[in-house]
């Protein structure tokens, strides 16, 4: 079972970067597969609650680099017939037959997905198209890049866990617009990084990332980070805003998202204070 | 960090990232202004000079810090502990030369692989010595944010 959730795991994060790759109606196709995948993870992981089983994110990692999309494909529909054949594993009948069905469908639908040639996704030429950056432009755009796709990986990630781990409707809701609002950055950050060559796949995440004990220091961590991360899309915005319009509105509008976690987080947080007094 | 296409390559694909479950010692590398760290793995051949037969590294940190891990660790890959430390020296001797809050980066990593040989070292005598964890020395904050 606990093989079964890493590969999960793992086809998702495949899935989910080949979309990124696709420059054809290819992406959203992978996109929603991608978000099918996850929430099987997400059931693997209620069944591992439900039963009392210890269980962890870790993965190894995910190799994308290809020149046709079809590698990745090929890849992708072997590590579904994977999980098919370790679905057994799972506690659950329902669970194991709601995955299979999703899984022969998609297999079939993957099969039938035209070829796109996806060099331009990995060839760290880091050139956005019509737009001219300058060096130092470039260089910030490119780390923040880095940096903003697995933090955005991350907090998926914490905030699934803690949701799974709590059956607080009021946390839960905050938790799953974080989730949602996190994807959507992802989806942004991720397919940035194709157009500009440098798509990789997030590092896997320490355990004690999102297995902590006090989840409001976690919250106030994560209020003081999303500060930290405004004050660098701002940095960008404004390290961008010569050489691109369309970047440095994109960045301040990213910005500008960042102040709605904040209040989520800060809800959660007087949430949390006021239950503990 | 300047961005340039090896560097970029670390990015996209760090080397050796990933806990080893069958370690034969682990070390930790923490910086203590901002929380962040680096453990290192080990599997070590035995012998009067022990050999890394492999290693790995995970990392709660910035990018910085796992380039510096994935460049350091496959350098250590495969070298005896008398050149590791050499390494780790080289690696310190270098801080002075680069920016801050790359060379806390650097350190932290350098310090990690020193914990693990030294936890390694410490355990050939008693095998339930925990593990080891240094604490870096550079200030990590950004020249510019200092002068500001």
């Amino acid at each position: 079972m606990k093989t079964l959730f890493k590969d999960v795991h793992e086809a998702w994060l495949a899935m989910q970067f080949t979309g990124f790759m696709s420059q054809t109606k290819n992406r959203q196709d992978l996109y929603e597969f991608a978000n099918i995948l996850f929430k099987h993870l997400t059931w693997l992981e209620n069944d591992f609650i439900k039963n009392k089983i210890a269980y962890d994110y870790s993965i190894n990692q995910v190799p994308i680099r290809v020149t046709h999309l079809h590698v990745m494909i090929h890849n992708i529909i072997q590590r579904l017939e994977t999980i098919e054949s370790g679905l057994s594993s799972c506690h659950d009948q329902d669970v194991t037959f709601r995955i299979k069905s999703d899984i022969e469908y998609i297999k079939a639908s993957l099969a039938k997905m035209p070829d796109e040639n996806v060099e331009h996704a990995f060839d760290t030429k880091r050139e956005y198209p019509n737009v001219s950056l300058s060096d130092e432009a470039r260089d910030a755009l490119t780390l923040f890049l880095f940096e903003e796709s697995y933090k955005e990986y991350e907090l998926i990630m914490v905030y699934n866990y803690s949701k799974a781990h709590s059956n607080d409707a009021f946390l839960n809701r905050i938790f799953q617009i974080l989730i949602d609002e996190s994807f959507f950055h992802l989806r942004s950050f991720g397919q940035m990084m194709a157009e500009m060559g440098i798509l990789g796949v997030p590092r896997s995440i320490m355990e004690e990332i999102y297995k902590f004990d006090d989840l409001k220091q976690f919250l106030k961590d994560g209020i003081q980070e999303e500060i930290g991360a405004k004050e660098e899309c701002k940095r960008l915005a404004q390290a961008v805003s010569d050489s691109s319009e369309h970047f440095a509105a994109f960045f301040t509008f990213i910005n500008n998202q960042e102040n709605y976690h904040i209040a989520l987080m800060e809800e959660a947080l007087a949430y949390v204070n006021q239950k503990g007094s | 960090m300047n961005a340039d296409a090896q560097l970029i390559e670390h990015m996209m694909n760090p080397k050796n990232y990933g806990e080893m479950k069958e370690n034969d010692a682990v070390g930790m590398g923490k910086n203590p202004q901002n929380g962040e760290k680096v453990a290192i793995y080990l599997k070590v051949e035995p012998s009067q000079d022990p050999l890394i037969k492999d290693i790995s590294f995970q990392a709660i940190g910035c990018t910085t810090t796992v380039v510096a891990g994935s460049i350091i660790t496959s350098e250590a890959k495969g070298v005896t502990f008398s050149r590791a430390e050499e390494l780790i020296s080289i690696t310190l001797g270098m801080l002075e030369n680069i920016p801050p809050e790359d060379a806390a980066c650097s350190e932290m990593v350098a310090l990690a692989l020193k914990a693990a040989l030294d936890t390694y070292t410490k355990r050939q005598t008693s095998p339930d010595f925990p593990m080891i964890s240094y604490k870096i020395q550079t200030d990590c904050t950004p020249k510019e944010e200092k002068e500001s």
